[in-house]
């Protein structure tokens, strides 16, 4: 009996090594390792460590320039997550209705999702072009000044913001149309019933009833916010002034840049960190509010 | 929701047809700049369709730089990876939904670590481990540190737990094996979400940049997105030959519309299945 649990655990086990050995290698490794690495001073290429304790840390909390990234951050965080929700939400709402066409506009605005970060972000560079680009030219034709919109800090952000707003406005619809179908439509019923209009009944009931979806896209979305890489590398590489330099691209400056191996770590970790309590949140949240789903 | 006015109808028609067209032209921008000539995409106002559409643009970029080379890296390098992913997520999944054994729950528990971890800020000692295994620059690298995903896994098991305990154990009186439960019976029970995680996994990896950018140094060794970004950026290709450049984003680009419509449904669909998987 007891060989024959072990045989059961030995295969069982077999089954998982597949994943569980690149998990390992390329995970849980590095996560113990970054860790590890946080408390030291290395600069990559000498063989030697020196353990420095919470240095690293501490003159991360010094560094003007990471308080300047936290703010890049958070401000690239709340200009896309937030306006791709309340796109994908208002098209949801408008979609979630069958009506004529209903397909085509799905197809059409759902299309940038699939498409590779680095290309359409070169196509959104020469849309950008500040002589004769086409963003330039729609705000010339509304009377408006030209923007020098990739090389001005002030404008280098929304410029991100835009591309990265575009490209996944349409998959937040999706969620939201999957979200507004699941309504019990006897809710809506009795809601007009009750002498509600269109707007009431979406406010009062719909909202409400997809609460948790909003509460999902929120978490997926600030989580793929603090990872933006691709779209920030191509158009302005966290410039100019550090105006587009979130903590990933900070992290990754200090790392592969200046190769202040140390440094990077503790940056990796506050961003590790910042991930898992969101996600821990969603975790709890989506706990709580079982019921709706 | 029955009745909405004429007047509703056809501004909630101009709002969505709005959104298209500010979602698809792009794309056709892309499109009409690589067809024009240096001279004409300098002059302003721009025009909206190329006077005389200059097709060998597109040769020209072709053969600018290894594009083929590229793409071909990138199909070779995904579909591998789509391979491996459901070997590996079907197997795990399999182990976590019909396998009684000890670890288990630590085994899940160390999963849902893995799941909550930013795999961006792992790259720097995910690449010291990589140059360690003597990986860097090579194609064993580029496929192998992204052979697994937490997220397919996920997907998978959240498949399996919807088919029954008495099939497997069914097929286990016939005295199958494991394995041969695993893909003669769940595995064609729960294609639809195999074939998300195929096509998720392929776009995505055909898509990838930043890893791959930083694991590989070779040229020949370049994903199609870090090719075009040295296109883009080399060759003094730089603010001079826009239109060669916006025909090789188009090149890199159209494969990925044309597959998503072939596959919409399924790539929709996924959405349904990711949030479910993701509530663990």
């Amino acid at each position: 009996m007891k060989l024959s649990r072990l045989i059961g655990d030995l295969k069982a086990l077999l089954f998982t090594l597949p994943a569980m050995i690149p998990l390992t290698l390329f995970w849980f490794i590095p996560l113990g390792y970054v860790i590890y690495l946080s408390f030291m001073e290395w600069d990559f290429m000498s063989p030697d460590k020196t353990f420095v304790g919470l240095d690293n840390y501490r003159y991360l909390l010094d560094n003007p320039d990471f308080y300047d990234s936290l703010r890049v951050t958070l401000l690239f965080c709340a200009g896309s997550v937030l306006p791709i929700m309340a796109v994908g939400l208002a098209l949801a709402a408008l979609l979630s209705r069958k009506r004529r066409g209903g397909a085509v506009y799905r197809t059409l605005i759902f299309s940038p999702w699939v498409t590779p970060t680095v290309a359409v972000s070169i196509v959104w560079s020469w849309i950008y072009e500040p002589e004769v680009g086409l963003a330039n030219t729609l705000l010339r034709l509304f009377g408006l000044e030209g923007v020098r919109w990739l090389e001005d800090p002030n404008w280098a952000l929304i410029g991100i913001l835009l591309v990265t707003i575009w490209k996944s406005a349409g998959w937040s619809m999706i969620f939201y149309l999957v979200a507004i179908g699941n309504v019990p439509p006897d809710y809506l019923e009795a809601a007009e019933l009750d002498g509600a209009n269109g707007w009431r009944k979406f406010r009062r009931v719909t909202l409400p009833l997809i609460s948790p979806t909003t509460f999902f896209l929120f978490v997926v979305l600030t989580i793929s916010a603090l990872q933006a890489y691709d779209q920030i590398n191509v158009l302005t590489q966290g410039g100019p002034a550090g105006s587009t330099r979130t903590i990933l691209y900070f992290y990754y400056l200090s790392a592969f840049d200046s190769y202040q191996i140390g440094e990077a770590s503790s940056v990796a970790i506050l961003l590790i960190a910042g991930c898992v309590l969101l996600s821990l949140l969603s975790f709890w949240i989506g706990r709580r509010t079982v019921h709706y789903a | 929701m029955q009745h909405q006015g004429k007047l509703g109808r056809i501004s909630a028609h101009a709002l969505l047809a709005a959104a298209a067209l500010i979602m698809a032209f792009p794309f056709y921008w892309m499109a009409t700049s690589a067809l024009k000539t240096n001279d004409e995409i300098w002059r302003f106002p721009p025009t909206l369709w190329p006077q005389s559409p200059l097709w060998s643009n597109f040769a020209d970029a072709w053969n600018a730089a290894p594009f083929a080379r590229y793409m071909l890296n990138s199909i070779v390098v995904a579909g591998v990876i789509v391979v491996l992913q459901i070997i590996n997520s079907g197997m795990m999944a399999y182990a976590l939904t019909h396998m009684a054994f000890r670890l288990k729950g630590a085994l899940t528990s160390l999963i849902l670590v893995g799941y909550m971890i930013p795999v961006t800020a792992v790259y720097l000692p995910g690449y010291i481990v990589l140059s360690r295994l003597g990986l860097l620059d090579s194609y064993g690298g580029l496929i192998l540190s992204n052979c697994v995903s937490i997220f397919s896994i996920f997907l998978i098991r959240q498949a399996f737990l919807q088919v029954s305990h008495e099939l497997v154990e069914a097929g286990q009186i016939d005295g199958a094996s494991h394995f041969r439960i695993l893909w003669t019976i769940l595995f064609p029970l729960a294609r639809s979400s195999f074939a998300v995680l195929a096509l998720i996994t392929f776009i995505e990896q055909y898509n990838n940049y930043f890893w791959p950018m930083l694991i590989t140094k070779n040229p020949d060794l370049q994903l199609v997105s870090a090719g075009l970004r040295s296109f883009f950026v080399e060759g003094g290709a730089y603010g001079l030959k826009w239109p060669l450049i916006m025909a090789a984003s188009a090149f890199t680009i159209v494969p990925l519309l044309a597959l998503f419509l072939l596959t919409q449904k399924t790539i929709m669909q996924s959405v349904n299945l990711s949030a479910g998987a993701s509530k663990g």
